[in-house]
């Protein structure tokens, strides 16, 4: 069981937490002109490569943060968390 | 050179010469420098493709590139189930020609699959929960694909080790059964089909990485591996929870993220369960394999993973379940665990497509289904292939289904693809 | 005949208490301290089992976890455990064992028929046969191949016994106390440090129990509970026998199993059989040991031959001798030591030396006892079927490839020894690179991973000294890095015997014209013959020739045959071994009981079980009730003999007729607040949200990204910044965290929070035409009139000394109220709902009649809102806002969305208006057509329509707006039904809604 450190609770296990996918993918402006490639592949692509990766995960059982988390999704080790508003 | 045949009198035949006289299954070739189609991925769906590419279209110039063993991913570590119980008309007509190609296998590679048709049963525990095995049912019926509706009482006599306790959080209401699905061994498939294809000239490279593609004006031309540079016309990329790893390389990003999922058996026990069963109320199924084994898998870990292990809570989690399902298990014990990081798509379908690169074809997303698919993935991959055009069984696998919106979602769950 | 094989004295066991068993139905004597295995043997039984293939006879292989076959069933307290090692199993007054795998008996089984078959069944025979015809594999092959194999078979009776479950924190986890783990857990324990000490077995010790070393002024055992006492007396340590630390997964987090009563006759109330312990560890020692590796020769499976190891355990901690007339096979100095025991017990041993002169001080001492040592001589095979009679026995030339001068001995045993395979299982499994030791022909651990170390002979260290040193300066150092103390222990000095290196050869060729089966898995019946073939075939890959010749599949997963498995294919490959590879250690080590993995999460308690604040008002009133998610919900109440249809049908009249009341508590709740709060909602929703006054509620849909309707329901502004959301009870929490989610992430300069209520609320609807009287006399001073509080009004008001909220909102279509008071007061409303409604006729209604009144009206829920459908399907088009952006506004736009066919919710009548349609039909234009039949849609909803007295049903259909008035089919072939049907509006009821505003 991963044990992931939430930035606002420290450290904790990963029971707590759920998964929310790529961090990367940035949600299109509202109410303006987005093209038919860009939508979609905001809505469908993922990066989703073997190593550092970029993700969400909420403390649902806990603050109920989104927090970032880059983590290698081949050893599972994970290098830094960070708040939802900041930038690795 | 004719391939050796399996039968009950080679076998007594060689057993007087001390089995010394038994032919290699494949060969070891070394790669030439150029193929008609190269298929990377010696998984099943990838043997599977280079053999009807064989047998169906006569190209047999073919080379399948294995980063390490045959067989060694999804296909060797999978629960062995094969149905056809799907909702979505693309997904069952196409699992349903898969399950013609399944139960004639062993005869038509002349090696036991084991295909053993036990039927799957699909437990409801809600009346909500009955009609949605309906809707899924009717639709199977209506395309021509075996199903029954069972109630309580015919589900009990079927498995009467299911919990038809008092003390049952979830009682159970019914259940949708396939009688012509089942289980089949899963090594001796991949196996089967490299055998075949071997004997029908195709080159099967082992211990070989691509580690990069040759493209030149949005044409295909070949790859680079660790065994040199090999050309080829055409090339289908069939490898499963590693396709994003290759699309990096060809600097494409497909709508398919990597998860793994966790299965385990038990200690061999005597012969208590004939069926292949899911518990209703959350993610378990199981079933007992011929040593006695109880298989048992669930949930997906929950996380994009490349690590072919998994963690203790999903299994207790899915263990869980299964007591619930089936209260003896309790009193067995876990034996082996693996994991299988899968190519979980972003509605739950697969995608066997053209891409916009010339002679590069695609076979991916298969999320947890992709050991039934092997005989019908192949199957239509080979036609994609050879006729440069998806056949009307694999049109719906499109790439631009997200596009368009014509997606196959057989859970109504979209894109968030580690909710299982 | 039952000879006996105790020795006068010595042991650890406890021969004061004398313990009675049966194994396959006879009687036997033990003593307490005793495992099943050394009590049988104590008796002179070698013969527990069949092997899995062939079936043949099969004993004792070692005395522990190294056991690869003496697999027994069990019945204890009443229950049926299947599979249980028996060398692992404690005794117990009353233990009851048997055979597995064999029929009629272990004495005469009829599968070992196999055995003289078993030319035929050459590693994976079965792929090469049994295809034709194609359908007796299933019938006829399969089931016979299915019943021979299995061990023992499993009761389907629910398991009564309790598992635990334990979460634990430590700086140190030391995993074995054997000398490494003891020094380490000392050194650590007087930093300061909280360890936890695993032991596997009931004693502690591990090899210090059974060798012949001086430790301080001390023999090895008499340290080793000195250790374990200090240790035990310390309040920063936990120490744990009969625990099994079984898996070493990520983060540092372990995973043990402990077995706390399975060494009982039965399990104390109160008591668990089984604790799993979560261990999270921020530095793990694995000082597992190592286990003995087997010498191949003929017939090396016969009841008698064992591991040296275990023929030293059973003699030195059991007092039991494995035979009178042992014969010792070594390939290094181990053998010796089991010889030297034999001998001071009054046996006349024989070794066999494979080494051409081997000399150290062990070999001097054997010699000095008269020990009969034969070097470079081999076994060549086992003679004997059931049990081990006599050997043929040769010398071996100094290249190991001839033999000459066979001979036959006789002997009643053969302690076999190949030297020490390390257990780096754990360590493997954390993701260490594990590397191959030339010197000890095994692997050993290497890089790390995570936090682990491993030490002692799990290290490949074979010497105490260098053991004890290392351990004590690790265990010290680790622990100082933690705890930032440092108290020195001065290593104690160490008197043991040097030994001299051990011979690389292990498998002993075949001699001329024979074609004995030489064994490398025991249990799968995996032989030396097997491993050819695979290679031979092409089965080249490790992995290949282990999948194709199940080498190591086994229930011990190969802890005995791995190594030399792929020996022998780097052998035959001439490779060397690393570059054949090994496999990765997964979890778990051993086998662990299922029960123990789930704990209390079993019967009724393997989900939660939510209830309303009203659910016991709801059970004393017949409810029926029904699972939603984990919700329970009164699906109907039951007056006199009705049944469901019955009684969903008055319900559902009641409230068309005069007034009943659902409770609504199970939906989910969201408060909102904050100055930009409507324009969030109007992001969230697909409607317009900016312009709503306080005090009005309004319904809404809100999307995910890729266009698909996510959930539905009502939100309520309350006050100027302060908003109630409602959801369905299946979707709220996934809709909370995705309200965060774009709070937090997508638009972090909203200055909005929100938090789930649902819990604090329990909600009842009241709803039928004459439901405003009901509000009015519980609210007298309120003007519940359609003015005072119009349709989407909100007001709040006083329920006889509790505060509610009271929404005019209506899921049923008629004119309706959903009053909501604080959780507690729930029941307290409920009953006087129930009061003042009397002389209206309310009565309660379940969800069923909820459903009818719904579908009837045309409203969409879950059945249509199914993950598949956007708001134009639902017939929702009026709610998507056509000025505004929203989550899933730029998704509607797709091809498939806006195609003229698309699919849309109709209204289905049959015909006959009789017959009902079930849902899960779907409708066809040509009910005879050829499969596969084209479908249109699917009937979704389906309800005995209580205004109209007919069946009517809701479908989603290709082209559904133009599909009006079209009589089609609806099919069942589950059912078997085919119905003719008619097409119709889905708004079936008040089509233009007049009740809901009346």
């Amino acid at each position: 069981m991963l044990h992931i450190k939430c930035p606002h609770c420290g450290l904790r296990s990963q029971n707590e937490f759920s998964y929310g996918g790529d961090a990367s993918v940035k949600r299109p402006e509202l109410n303006k002109e987005v093209s038919d490639q860009d939508w979609d592949n905001f809505v469908y692509l993922r990066k989703s490569q073997r190593g550092k990766h970029l993700e969400l995960w909420q403390h649902i059982s806990g603050c109920r943060q989104w927090i970032k988390v880059e983590r290698d999704t081949f050893t599972h080790e994970i290098f830094k968390t960070l708040k939802a508003n900041e930038e690795v | 050179m004719a391939m050796q045949k399996y039968s009950v009198f080679s076998l007594i035949k060689n057993a007087f010469k001390g089995h010394k006289e038994w032919e290699v299954a494949w060969k070891d070739p070394t790669p030439k420098a150029e193929y008609d189609v190269i298929i990377i991925g010696g998984g099943g769906h990838g043997l599977a493709t280079a053999y009807y590419l064989a047998k169906e279209h006569n190209i047999s110039k073919v080379a399948i590139i294995e980063k390490g063993w045959i067989g060694g991913g999804n296909v060797g570590r999978n629960t062995t189930i094969i149905r056809s119980n799907y909702m979505h008309d693309e997904n069952g007509l196409f699992s349903e020609f898969g399950m013609n190609l399944w139960r004639n296998m062993s005869l038509d590679l002349n090696f036991n699959v084991m295909f053993s048709p036990r039927g799957i049963i699909n437990l409801a525990h809600s009346d909500a929960q009955m009609n949605a095995y309906s809707r899924r049912g009717n639709s199977m019926r209506l395309n021509g694909i075996d199903a029954v509706l069972l109630n309580r009482e015919e589900v009990r006599k079927i498995i009467p080790m299911a919990d038809f306790s008092e003390n049952v959080r979830f009682p159970i209401f019914g259940g949708l059964m396939q009688p012509s699905a089942g289980t089949a061994r899963h090594d001796a498939v991949a196996w089967g089909y490299a055998r075949q294809a071997d004997a029908m000239g195709v080159d099967i490279i082992q211990n070989c990485e691509v580690t990069g593609f040759d493209v030149s004006n949005g044409k295909i031309l070949g790859i680079r591996t660790s065994k040199g540079d090999i050309k080829a016309k055409k090339i289908g990329l069939c490898v499963a929870g590693s396709t994003n790893i290759l699309a990096e390389k060809l600097n494409m990003t497909l709508p398919i993220e990597t998860h793994l999922l966790q299965a385990c058996v038990s200690e061999p026990i005597k012969p208590i369960l004939d069926n292949v069963v899911t518990f209703g109320a959350g993610h378990f199924y199981c079933s007992q394999s011929d040593k006695g084994e109880m298989v048992m898998g669930g949930d997906l870990d929950g996380y994009n993973s490349y690590a072919q292990r998994g963690n203790l809570p999903t299994l207790q989690h899915v263990l869980t379940e299964g007591i619930a399902m089936f209260p003896f298990l309790s009193k067995l014990k876990m034996l082996r665990t693996w994991g299988g990081i899968m190519d979980m798509s972003m509605d739950g379908s697969p995608i066997i497509d053209k891409t916009h690169i010339e002679g590069l074809y695609l076979n991916c997303g298969w999320c947890y289904g992709g050991f039934k698919a092997t005989p019908a993935s192949g199957w239509t991959f080979a036609h994609t292939i050879a006729q440069d055009r998806p056949h009307e069984l694999n049109e719906g696998y499109s790439l631009n289904r997200f596009r368009t919106g014509h997606l196959i979602d057989e859970k109504g769950l979209g894109t968030k693809t580690w909710i299982s | 005949m039952s000879e006996n094989f105790r020795i006068e004295k010595g042991g650890l066991i406890n021969r004061n208490k004398k313990i009675s068993f049966k194994f396959n139905g006879k009687k036997y004597f033990g003593f307490e301290g005793d495992t099943l295995a050394s009590a049988l043997i104590a008796n002179g039984v070698h013969l527990v089992g069949r092997s899995f293939k062939y079936h043949r006879p099969r004993g004792f292989f070692g005395a522990g976890v190294d056991e690869p076959y003496a697999i027994v069933q069990m019945n204890r307290n009443n229950e049926v455990d299947p599979n249980v090692r028996a060398t692992e199993q404690e005794l117990f007054e009353g233990l009851e064992a048997k055979s597995v795998n064999c029929w009629p008996n272990v004495d005469f089984d009829i599968g070992a028929i196999n055995n003289f078959l078993g030319k035929f069944f050459p590693a994976g025979f079965y792929y090469k046969t049994f295809m034709w015809p194609r359908s007796f594999w299933y019938k006829v092959y399969e089931p016979i191949i299915r019943k021979a194999a299995g061990f023992g078979a499993a009761s389907i009776k629910h398991d009564k016994e309790r598992y635990e479950h334990k979460y634990e924190y430590c700086d140190l986890l030391i995993t074995g106390s054997g000398p490494s783990g003891l020094a380490s857990a000392y050194a650590a324990a007087q930093n300061g440090a909280k360890v936890i000490l695993a032991e596997d077995k009931s004693r502690f010790g591990g090899s210090l129990l059974t060798s012949e070393v001086t430790i301080g002024n001390q023999s090895g055992q008499e340290w080793a509970e000195k250790i374990i006492s200090e240790l035990k007396s310390m309040p920063n340590v936990i120490v744990k026998n009969r625990s099994q630390v079984f898996g070493y997964y990520d983060h540092n987090m372990l995973v043990m199993s402990e077995r706390v009563s399975d060494h009982l006759p039965k399990t104390e109330k109160y008591i668990p059989k089984q604790r799993l312990w979560y261990i999270r560890a921020k530095e793990v020692i694995i000082s597992s040991g190592s286990i003995e590796r087997p010498l191949v020769f003929g017939n090396n499976d016969t009841p008698g031959v064992m591991l040296s190891s275990a023929a030293k355990e059973y003699l030195k901690i059991y007092g039991v001798l494995v035979g009178k007339k042992p014969l010792v096979f070594t390939n290094n100095d181990s053998g010796y030591e089991t010889a030297i025991e034999f001998k001071k017990n009054g046996v006349d041993p024989i070794v066999l030396d494979t080494r051409k002169d081997p000399n150290s001080e062990i070999i001097k001492e054997a010699k000095q006892l008269n020990i009969n040592i034969k070097s470079s001589y081999v076994v060549v095979t086992a003679k004997g079927y059931k049990k081990v009679k006599s050997a043929d026995i040769a010398k071996i030339s100094d290249d190991k490839k001839n033999l000459s001068n066979i001979e036959n001995i006789q002997c009643d045993c053969i302690c076999v020894s190949g030297f020490w395979t390390p257990t780096i299982h754990l360590a493997s499994q954390s993701g260490n690179k594990t590397k191959f030791n030339d010197e000890i022909d095994a692997f050993i651990p290497s890089q790390s991973k995570q936090k682990e170390t491993t030490l002692g002979s799990a290290n490949g260290i074979f010497t105490l000294e260098e053991t004890l040193k290392t351990s004590f300066e690790k265990g010290s150092e680790l622990s100082k890095q933690i705890t930032n103390k440092e108290n020195n222990v001065s290593i104690p000095t160490v008197v043991e015997k040097k030994s001299s290196n051990h011979d690389k050869f292990w498998c002993v060729p075949l001699p001329e014209g024979k074609n004995y089966k030489r064994f490398l898995d025991f249990q799968n019946d995996v032989a030396v013959s097997d491993i050819q073939l695979a290679l031979r075939e092409g089965y080249r890959s490790i992995e290949h020739v282990k999948r194709y010749t199940t080498l190591g599949m086994a229930t011990d997963q190969g802890r005995t045959s791995n190594l030399n498995g792929l020996q022998l294919v780097s052998d035959i490959e001439n490779k060397v071994v690393p570059q054949v590879g090994h496999t990765t250690f997964r979890p778990p080590y051993s086998p662990v009981s299922i029960g123990a993995i789930v704990g209390r999460e079993i019967g009724k308690h393997s989900k939660p079980t939510r209830k309303s604040p009203m659910h016991y008002w709801h059970e004393k009133n017949n409810a029926v009730f029904v699972d939603a998610g984990v919700w329970l919900r009164p699906r109907y109440y039951k007056q006199g003999n009705e049944n469901l249809f019955e009684a969903s049908k008055r319900e559902a009249k009641n409230v068309r007729q005069n007034v009943g009341v659902c409770d609504v508590t199970t939906l989910g709740k969201i408060d909102i607040k904050g100055p930009d709060s409507a324009e969030f909602l109007n992001r969230v929703y697909t409607n317009a949200w900016l312009k709503l006054p306080v005090g009005k509620a309004r319904y809404g849909v809100m999307l995910r990204e890729d266009g698909i309707v996510m959930d539905d329901g009502t939100t309520t502004r309350i006050s100027e910044n302060h908003y109630h959301m409602t959801t369905t009870t299946a979707q709220a929490a996934n809709v909370l965290s995705h309200l965060e989610y774009y709070l937090q992430l997508v638009w972090p300069e909203l200055n909005v929070n929100v938090v789930s209520s649902t819990e604090q609320w329990a909600g009842a609807a009241i709803a039928g035409p004459k439901s405003r009287e009901v509000l009015q006399k519980l609210f007298p001073d309120l003007n519940v009139s359609n003015e005072g509080l119009p349709f989407m009004g909100y007001m709040e008001g006083n329920l006889f000394g509790v505060n509610a909220k009271i929404y005019r909102i209506s899921f049923s279509g008629e004119l309706a109220y959903e009053v909501n008071v604080e959780s507690d007061n729930g029941n307290y409303m409920w009953e006087k709902i129930m009061e003042i409604g009397k002389e209206f006729n309310i009565q309660p209604y379940g969800t069923e009649a909820l459903s009818t009144l719904r579908i009837e009206m045309g409203h969409v829920a879950g059945s249509e809102l199914d993950g598949r459908t956007i708001p134009y399907d639902n017939s929702l088009d009026g709610l998507v806002s056509k000025k505004k952006d929203f989550i899933g506004k730029r998704s509607l736009s797709k091809t498939a969305y806006i195609a003229p066919d698309r699919q849309k919710v109709v209204g289905v009548v049959p015909l006959d208006k009789k017959t009902s349609i079930p849902e899960g039909s779907y409708i066809v234009k040509d009910a005879k057509a050829k499969l596969p039949n084209p479908k249109l849609g699917h009937v979704s909803a389906s309800c005995w329509s209580v205004e109209y007295d007919n069946p009517f049903s809701l479908a989603i259909i290709k082209d559904g707006k133009n599909m009006i008035g079209q009589k089609l089919f609806a099919m069942s072939p589950l059912k078997n039904k085919t119905i003719p049907v008619e097409i119709v509006s889905s708004h079936y009821v008040d089509p233009k809604g007049e009740r809901v505003r009346s």
